[in-house]
């Protein structure tokens, strides 16, 4: 079972991590657009549609990533302060009930949309079209890893039930690391006051 | 946490039991139903489940119980076209493309290891105020929240730094958690802020216009708490006791203790005799030379500002004028045969041959791009010594076919000489060194954020622009910073082909300035714009690689691309959740019935506030904002209420909720790393002051509206 859970967080991780390159990508291309027009005077009207694209794929793609790795926010105050058996309980009916009817929809109605779109060659709307069918596909592929991560997420809360307290999870960069914190404060003690 | 807990579950059966006796059973219509999808998700969202999950299964739940009332035949089908579209919807939005990049941009910021040198820098520049490390600890927070935008980083951060610094220093144990606690929360407000965006995206209002108009809001509400701490510390010195000499003392360099001990202790003649005097051996000349760089930055940016601006004033009004060739006092004549061969390589500048020219001399003498082995780049001397004439504005008369400068100019020019006269007047050994400081750790943050913010508000770059040239600031500053930490052997090998990638980026750029205050005739040519890009890639490469960014990078793309899909998932499910409601017709039902209350506006600014204000301790600010803005925007035209004053009222108020207990994150942020003897009662305490003073800015901003509405109402009408 637990090897289960931990090869899909594996697969949404590294889908997410993955797709999270795109930020760089996206930092890139609007600097060099800017660049090019500004300075150039050279602009490319497709930039601004690529730039949009990578934006979402950026985020639909580390939707289930950031699941796996309880990213998303929620209401901790009475949450947090609950036993794990409890919490469990809780996301289990909340899981079935929120949670898989929304991402059912998104993915079932993800691919029709999608195949759509495919099926007349749907371009942008700009003087130089880019293709926006793989655009579209997004939504299903986002729809499909967040439906597998919430399946197991539902085990792990059936486990939780059972044993009473949450299965392990994969460790991943922290937004407030202390050890790394400690580290930044810490380590370049001596030559804050010398020359550069 | 067991009063807590029962707190909440009341709360919840409150709701439900509300719901249950209020609802008109018998006569339940859609509208009625949207209500209780209203109150429902604020029960859902506190028992805890990912709130962007359980607004998008609400949302289509209950759209599909719309649908299905008109037609029951294509509900299904209905509701999952609106999921999908409401989902693409936001996946090109091109508002929201900004969040990414600004996250990206602060992650980056954040992980530079520069915020120590941050705080060192401003505390000894603050030492002799009252309170000077509170203040320290506050403009740090401030600066750096503002460039990084993640509260509860920044709160950390300062948590293991000042606090224990301000401990040690005798600060009492609630003024100094209640410093860092509203400190650090200062970066949802202070532009640019994600918060910022993400009202803008929801209530549809310009985030340039947010930007412009939350700017001075935070700086207000900074300085009342800078103020604040300052009185404090003035009638209750027991509170945060002033410094002893010996802290006060600004560590000087050797060489810089030396020269004072001979020359006196004024900076400027005690340098300059160092340099033209006699050789000696104890006193190296490189880092003699290397002050008085420093000590020339102001000057030679203020030089360079004026001469720009002169250019620009003073430009002769004939359209074929060559006189972009011919700077500087030169007539037109003179030069108008080299007009032709302005493109070709290798030629050197115009304006550099006039270097005996003072007054105007300032636009070359600062670029002189390091890399002069390249053939296509300017060959400037460098001309730091012949640099203090230059800005006396009685030399650069007004010659040949150019218009007179008006008299504003040469007054503002006069008052910046007389400012810098007095300055370098002043400019002891310590106020060197402080200076000196200051330059390696606040200005670049600070050129960084005023850069970003300055070209989103003055319509230079969209927000999306202008964060991913932040992010690519904060890729630059933290290569930088990190570079420093490295050998300096190392350094010494790496320092060449710096220099030559960045004197071929660099070049470009100042041509292209050069251009535009029309200096230059000739535009950016292309194949320099090609290689100063790829220059720069290289150098981002290169970088990575000797400084081994590597690892810093990888975390902050995940963390981006982490924290964007919290908000962004959280936009897909308020979109669906929003559709819902209002097909529902849930809006007509809050409208008719807040009508019905015949509220004037301030009262329902009141009560929205004091909604937002309670909604702060069980929610965060994006589900607040996410959720409820779309609620309140559209009732703010009956009462006459600009949104973006609205706005600026709530990014205002959600700093409450970070402070505000029993939920406060910023307080359990730093209750994570304080010392064991700081409680969290004494954090709570501690912030209450900030508490009020927030209180009092919200006060403020509705007295005087311009504090917010002036600066967008300048710039954009």
């Amino acid at each position: 079972m637990q090897k289960f859970l931990m090869a899909v967080d594996r697969l949404t991780t590294f889908a997410g991590r993955f797709f999270a390159w795109s930020i760089v990508a996206l930092t890139l291309l609007v600097s060099w657009e800017v660049f090019s027009r500004y300075f150039l005077n050279h602009p490319h009207p497709w930039a601004l549609d690529a730039q949009i694209m990578l934006y979402g794929i950026l985020f639909m793609m580390a939707g289930a990533y950031t699941l796996a790795h309880q990213g998303h926010v929620r209401g901790d105050v009475l949450y947090g302060a609950l036993r794990p058996r409890t919490q469990a309980a809780i996301d289990l009916v909340l899981f079935v009930f929120f949670y898989l009817p929304g991402v059912l929809a998104l993915t079932w109605a993800g691919w029709t949309y999608a195949n759509e779109s495919l099926a007349i060659r749907e371009n942008t709307f700009s003087p130089d079209p880019l293709p926006l069918y793989p655009f579209k596909f997004v939504i299903p592929a986002a729809g499909f890893l967040l439906l597998l991560q919430g399946i197991v997420e539902i085990l792990r809360c059936v486990v939780c039930l059972r044993l009473g307290e949450w299965p392990a999870r994969m460790k991943d960069v922290e937004e407030i690391d202390l050890e790394e914190l400690r580290a930044m404060v810490k380590d370049d003690g001596e030559d804050a006051g010398s020359r550069p | 946490m067991k009063k807590g807990l029962a707190f909440g579950f009341g709360l919840m059966a409150l709701i439900l039991l509300a719901i249950a006796v209020l609802t008109p059973w018998s006569t339940l219509t859609n509208g009625h139903i949207g209500i209780i999808m209203l109150c429902l998700i604020v029960v859902a969202m506190m028992l805890g489940f990912p709130s962007a999950f359980t607004l998008m299964g609400m949302g289509v739940l209950f759209s599909w119980f719309a649908y299905r009332s008109v037609d029951p035949a294509i509900a299904v089908q209905q509701t999952l076209d609106l999921a999908v579209q409401r989902s693409y919807g936001v996946m090109t939005s091109d508002v929201l493309i900004a969040v990414p990049l600004f996250l990206f941009m602060g992650y980056l910021v954040e992980r530079a290891k520069l915020i120590k040198k941050l705080f060192h820098a401003i505390h000894i520049a603050t030492a002799r105020i009252p309170g000077s490390l509170a203040v320290a600890s506050l403009v740090t927070c401030a600066i750096f929240a503002t460039a990084t935008g993640i509260v509860g980083a920044v709160v950390t951060l300062m948590g293991l730094l000042a606090l224990p610094a301000m401990l040690r220093a005798g600060y009492d144990t609630k003024l100094s958690a209640g410093v860092i606690a509203a400190g650090g929360t200062l970066g949802i407000l202070i532009p640019p802020s994600i918060l910022l965006i993400v009202y803008g995206a929801t209530a549809g209002v310009s985030v340039v216009q947010l930007y412009a108009g939350a700017f001075f809001p935070g700086l207000l509400l900074a300085g009342l708490y800078v103020v604040y701490v300052i009185l404090i510390a003035w009638f209750k010195p027991h509170w945060a006791p002033p410094l002893s000499a010996e802290d006060r003392r600004v560590p000087l360099p050797p060489h810089m203790t030396q020269l004072s001990a001979r020359y006196g202790g004024l900076a400027l003649p005690a340098l300059l005799r160092a340099l033209l005097g006699q050789r000696d051996a104890t006193v190296s000349r490189a880092a003699v030379g290397r002050d008085l760089l420093v000590i020339s930055l102001p000057l030679l940016a203020f030089a360079l500002i004026m001469g720009l601006t002169w250019n620009t004033l003073t430009k002769p009004t004939e359209v074929f004028d060559v006189s972009g060739l011919v700077e500087m006092g030169v007539s037109a004549e003179a030069y108008s045969s080299g007009g032709g061969e302005e493109t070709a390589p290798g030629i050197s500048e115009p304006p550099a041959e006039e270097a005996v020219a003072p007054g105007v001399e300032a636009p070359p003498a600062l670029e002189e791009p390091p890399t002069l082995d390249e053939p296509p780049i300017l060959e400037e001397p460098t001309t730091l010594e012949a640099l203090p004439a230059l800005a006396e504005p009685e030399a650069a008369a007004p010659a040949g076919g150019r218009e007179p400068a008006p008299a504003a100019f040469w007054k503002t020019v006069g008052a910046g000489v007389a400012v810098l006269g007095v300055g370098y007047l002043l400019l002891t050994f310590p106020r060197l060194e402080v200076f000196r400081v200051l330059l390696t750790s606040f200005f670049p943050l600070a050129v960084m954020i005023t850069g970003v913010l300055g070209s989103i508000v003055f319509g230079l770059a969209t927000p999306t622009e202008a964060a991913a040239m932040g992010a690519l600031g904060g890729f630059i500053l933290a290569a930088f910073y990190m570079a420093q930490d490295t050998p300096r052997e190392q350094r010494r090998r790496w320092w060449p082909g710096w220099v030559v990638l960045w004197g071929i980026f660099l070049a470009s750029v100042v041509w292209f300035i050069l251009h535009r205050a029309q200096v230059i005739a000739a535009p950016l040519p292309p194949a320099l714009g090609q290689a100063s890009m790829l220059a720069f890639l290289a150098w981002g490469l290169l970088a990575s690689w000797q400084v081994k960014l590597f690892p810093m990078l990888r975390e902050s793309v995940f963390l981006t691309a982490k924290t964007s899909a919290m908000v962004c998932w959280l936009f897909v499910g308020a979109s669906i959740y929003s559709a819902a409601f209002s097909l529902l017709g849930g809006q007509h039902v809050v409208e008719a019935w807040v009508l019905s209350l015949n509220m004037t506006p301030l009262e329902f600014l009141l009560l929205t506030q004091l909604i937002i204000f309670i909604l702060g301790w069980p929610l965060e600010w994006t589900e607040i904002i996410v959720i409820f803005m779309p609620i309140f925007i559209p009732l703010l035209a009956h009462f006459n209420i600009d949104p973006l004053f609205f706005g600026l009222l709530v990014a205002l108020n959600l700093q409450m909720s970070f402070l505000s207990p029993p939920m406060a994150p910023s307080a359990f942020y730093l209750k994570g790393v304080a010392p064991p003897s700081v409680s969290l009662g004494q954090i709570f305490l501690g912030s209450m002051p900030f508490l009020v003073l927030v209180i009092v800015a919200m006060a403020m901003l509705y007295i005087w509206p311009q504090i917010g509405l002036w600066l967008p109402g300048v710039l954009y009408k």
